[in-house]
C-alpha cells in the first residue's frame, strides 16, 4: 500500500487558484445540469399541485386551455360566460360532492376577488381554514395566504383587474369584510380574495339568484346570471366521466384540468430532455477541457514526477498522485456543483413560477445525485487515462530534461 | 547513445571498475561526458548496452526495470544537482516521503529518524514548505531524504553545482561525513575539485574512456 496523496496535495497547493478556477468550472457545468432537472420537477409538481381540487371545470364552449388557464391560474383574459341556465342545471346534477361557480370582475390592489359559494371555500368540507371561518354573508370575504388584510379588516374592491382601476370608479360604498383566511396553497389562489358569488353578482347588478332573498347564500339559485367557469368535484370517476361528456356540448364544454396539463408537461419533460442533454454535454466538454489542462500541466512536470521515481517510488505512486489530483478536482467540483445546482435551480424556479403565480419550488431531491454521480463516475476512469501514463513514462528520458 | 547516422553510438566504455563496499568515488569529466549517464547506469534508471553491472550478487543490467526499481529503492540514496524536493511539503514530509512508496504513512521510528537526520544536517523539520529554504538548505533536506533508510549506496549527481562556494563546502562536508558514518559506498560525478579531493577514489572521463586523473 502506498499514499501518493501528500504529493497531488503539494501540487494543488502550489497552484491554489488553477485548481481552484477548474473545480469551479466542474461544479458550474454540475450545477447547470441539476438546475435544469430540479427547475422541471418542480415546475411539474407546482402545476400538479396547482391543479389539485380541481378535479372537472366546466365553461362555455370555447378553449379548454382558457378555461383552465381562467380557473385555475386565475387569468381570466376575456373568457365567454356559461349561460345561467346551463350553471343551475349543473348544480342540481347527481354525482356531484359539492360544485362552485366562479366569477370575476373586482380586484383589490391587484388581488382578484372571485366569487365562489362556500363550499369551493372550504373544498366540500376537507380544508380548514387557517383563520376564522368562511363566509356566512353577504359582503363578507375570506382571503388567500398572500393577501396583506387581516381578519376583520374591511376593504372596498375596485373594478376591474389592475390596481390603476380603483376606489374613485369604484361601485357604491360597499365593503367587505374579511371573516377568513385560507391556508398556503403555493399557486394563484394565495392571492385571491374569495367572496359569495351572490355579491359579485349584486355589484354588478345582476340581482343576487334568489329572487329578492337577499341573506341566503349558495345555491339553488333562481335564473343565475352567467358565469366564467364552473369548478365541479364529482363523486367518483363514473360520475367525473358521465359529467365531462354530458357538459360537451353546444351550450358549454367540460375539462380535467390535468389532460390539458398533461400535453404540457409531456412537452416540458421532452424539453427538459433535451435542455439536460445539452448541459450534460457541456460537462462532457468541460470534462475534456479540464484534463486537457492536466494532461499538459503533468507533462509540464515530468521531471519532477521521473525524480519520485528515481528515488524509489513505482510507477503505480506517480500513476496515483496524478490521478489523486485530478480526483480532487473533480471531487470538489462536483461537490460545490451539486449545491449550486440546487440555488440556480431555486432561482429560476422562482423565475418560471412567477407569471403563473405558481409557487415552483425547486427542493433537492435524491434523483438529482444520480447524475452528478455518474458524471463524477465517468470523470474519475477517464482521470486514470492521463495518470496511467504518467506512470508509464522513461525516468531516464524525463530525468534529463 | 542514440545517433542518427550509425544507429547507437558508445558513449562510455567501461572495461573494468570494481569498487569496495563502504569506498567512494568521484567521476569527473566535461558537460555531456556521460557522467550523468554513468550514475544512471550504475543506480539502475538506465542499462548498459552491453556488459555487466554487479553490486554483491546483483547483476543490475540482467534485471528488468520493476526488478531494477525494486533494487534501487532499497539499495541506493540518489542526491541531485537540482534537489528536486516536493515543493508545497514540508522539510519533514520530504524526507519521510520514501517511507509512504510503500505504506500509507511513516511510522514513528522513521519519523523520528527523519528528525534526527534533519537535526545532524542543521536543517528544521517545522518548515512548512521547502520553496521557503535557501537552496543550501534544500540541498541538505534532500541529502536527508536520500539517507532516510541508510541505503549502503549513495549517489549524488553534482551536489555542489547549483550552490554558492560556502554552501557548497558545507553539503559537501555532510554529503562525505554522513557517508562514512553510514558505511554507504559513496559515488559522486562533479566539477567540484574540493569535493573530489575528499573521496577515496577519484577518475575521469576522457573521451570513451574513464581513466585514473
Amino acid at each position: 500500500m502506498m499514499n501518493p496523496w501528500p504529493v497531488a496535495r503539494a501540487a494543488l497547493r502550489r497552484r491554489p487558484w488553477t485548481s481552484a478556477a477548474l473545480a469551479l468550472l466542474v461544479a458550474l457545468a454540475v450545477g447547470l445540469g441539476v438546475a435544469v432537472g430540479a427547475v422541471e420537477r418542480a415546475v411539474r409538481q407546482g402545476s400538479i399541485g396547482a391543479v389539485a381540487g380541481f378535479d372537472l371545470v366546466v365553461g362555455a364552449p370555447g378553449s379548454p386551455t382558457q378555461l383552465v388557464l381562467a380557473s385555475v391560474f386565475l387569468r381570466p383574459e376575456a373568457v365567454p360566460l356559461l349561460a345561467g341556465e346551463t350553471l343551475a342545471r349543473l348544480m342540481a346534477e347527481p354525482g356531484i360532492r359539492w360544485a362552485s361557480p366562479i366569477g370575476f370582475g373586482d380586484s383589490w390592489r391587484g388581488h382578484p376577488i372571485v366569487g365562489v359559494t362556500e363550499a369551493f371555500v372550504t373544498r366540500g368540507g376537507r380544508w380548514t381554514l387557517a383563520e376564522g371561518q368562511p363566509f356566512g354573508a353577504p359582503f363578507e370575504a375570506v382571503v388567500g395566504a398572500a393577501v396583506p388584510l387581516a381578519t376583520g379588516a374591511e376593504f372596498e374592491p375596485g373594478h376591474g383587474h389592475s390596481s390603476a382601476d380603483e376606489a374613485p370608479r369604484g361601485h357604491d360604498h360597499t365593503d367587505y369584510t374579511v371573516v377568513g383566511r385560507l391556508p398556503p396553497q403555493g399557486n394563484a389562489w394565495d392571492r385571491a380574495i374569495l367572496v359569495p358569488i351572490e355579491s359579485v353578482w349584486e355589484l354588478h347588478g345582476l340581482g343576487e339568484g334568489h329572487g329578492g332573498d337577499e341573506t341566503r347564500l349558495g345555491p339553488p339559485w333562481i335564473a343565475p346570471p352567467g358565469v366564467p367557469a364552473v369548478v365541479v368535484a364529482p363523486t367518483g370517476i363514473a360520475d367525473a366521466y358521465r359529467l365531462r361528456s354530458q357538459y360537451r356540448s353546444g351550450t358549454s364544454v367540460a375539462v380535467f384540468p390535468a389532460e390539458v396539463l398533461v400535453p404540457l408537461l409531456r412537452a416540458l419533460g421532452d424539453v427538459r430532455g433535451l435542455v439536460a442533454g445539452m448541459a450534460w454535454g457541456g460537462f462532457a466538454l468541460v470534462l475534456a477541457a479540464v484534463f486537457l489542462a492536466l494532461s499538459a500541466n503533468f507533462l509540464a512536470r515530468r521531471r519532477d514526477f521521473a525524480v519520485l521515481r528515481a528515488i524509489g517510488a513505482p510507477p503505480g505512486f506517480i500513476a496515483g498522485a496524478a490521478w489523486l489530483e485530478a480526483a480532487a478536482i473533480l471531487g470538489a467540483g462536483v461537490a460545490t456543483g451539486l449545491p449550486l445546482g440546487w440555488a440556480l435551480g431555486v432561482g429560476a424556479g422562482m423565475l418560471a413560477g412567477g407569471s403563473l403565480d405558481l409557487s415552483v419550488v425547486a427542493a433537492p431531491a435524491w434523483e438529482d445525485l444520480l447524475a452528478p454521480a455518474a458524471a463524477l463516475l465517468v470523470g474519475l476512469l477517464a482521470a486514470a487515462l492521463p495518470a496511467l501514463a504518467m506512470g508509464r513514462r522513461t525516468v531516464e528520458t524525463d530525468l534529463r530534461r | 547513445m542514440p545517433d542518427r547516422a550509425a544507429g547507437w553510438r558508445p558513449l562510455l566504455t567501461v572495461p573494468e571498475l570494481d569498487l569496495p563496499a563502504g569506498a567512494s568515488l568521484g567521476i569527473e569529466g566535461g558537460s555531456g561526458a556521460g557522467k550523468t549517464t554513468l550514475l544512471h547506469i550504475l543506480a539502475g534508471i538506465a542499462t548498459p548496452r552491453a556488459g555487466r553491472v554487479a553490486w554483491g550478487e546483483t547483476d543490475l543490467a540482467a534485471l528488468p526495470a520493476p526488478a531494477r526499481d525494486a533494487w534501487r529503492r532499497r539499495h541506493v540514496g540518489m542526491v541531485f544537482q537540482d534537489f528536486h524536493l516536493v515543493e508545497g511539503l514540508s522539510s519533514l514530509a520530504n524526507v519521510l516521503l520514501p517511507a509512504l512508496f510503500g505504506r500509507t504513512r511513516a511510522s514513528a521510528a522513521e519519523r523520528a529518524a527523519a528528525m534526527a537526520l534533519l537535526d545532524r544536517l542543521g536543517v528544521r523539520g517545522d518548515v512548512a514548505d521547502v520553496a521557503a529554504l535557501s537552496r543550501g538548505e534544500r540541498q541538505r533536506v534532500a541529502l536527508a531524504r536520500a539517507l532516510l533508510f541508510r541505503p549502503p549506496v549513495l549517489i549524488a549527481d553534482e551536489p555542489t553545482a547549483s550552490l554558492d562556494a560556502e554552501a557548497g563546502a558545507t553539503v559537501g562536508d555532510l554529503l562525505v561525513g554522513l557517508a562514512a558514518e553510514t558505511g554507504a559506498t559513496l559515488l559522486v560525478a562533479s566539477h567540484d575539485r574540493a569535493l573530489l579531493g575528499r573521496l577515496q577514489w577519484q577518475l575521469r572521463i576522457v573521451g570513451n574512456c574513464l581513466v585514473t586523473p
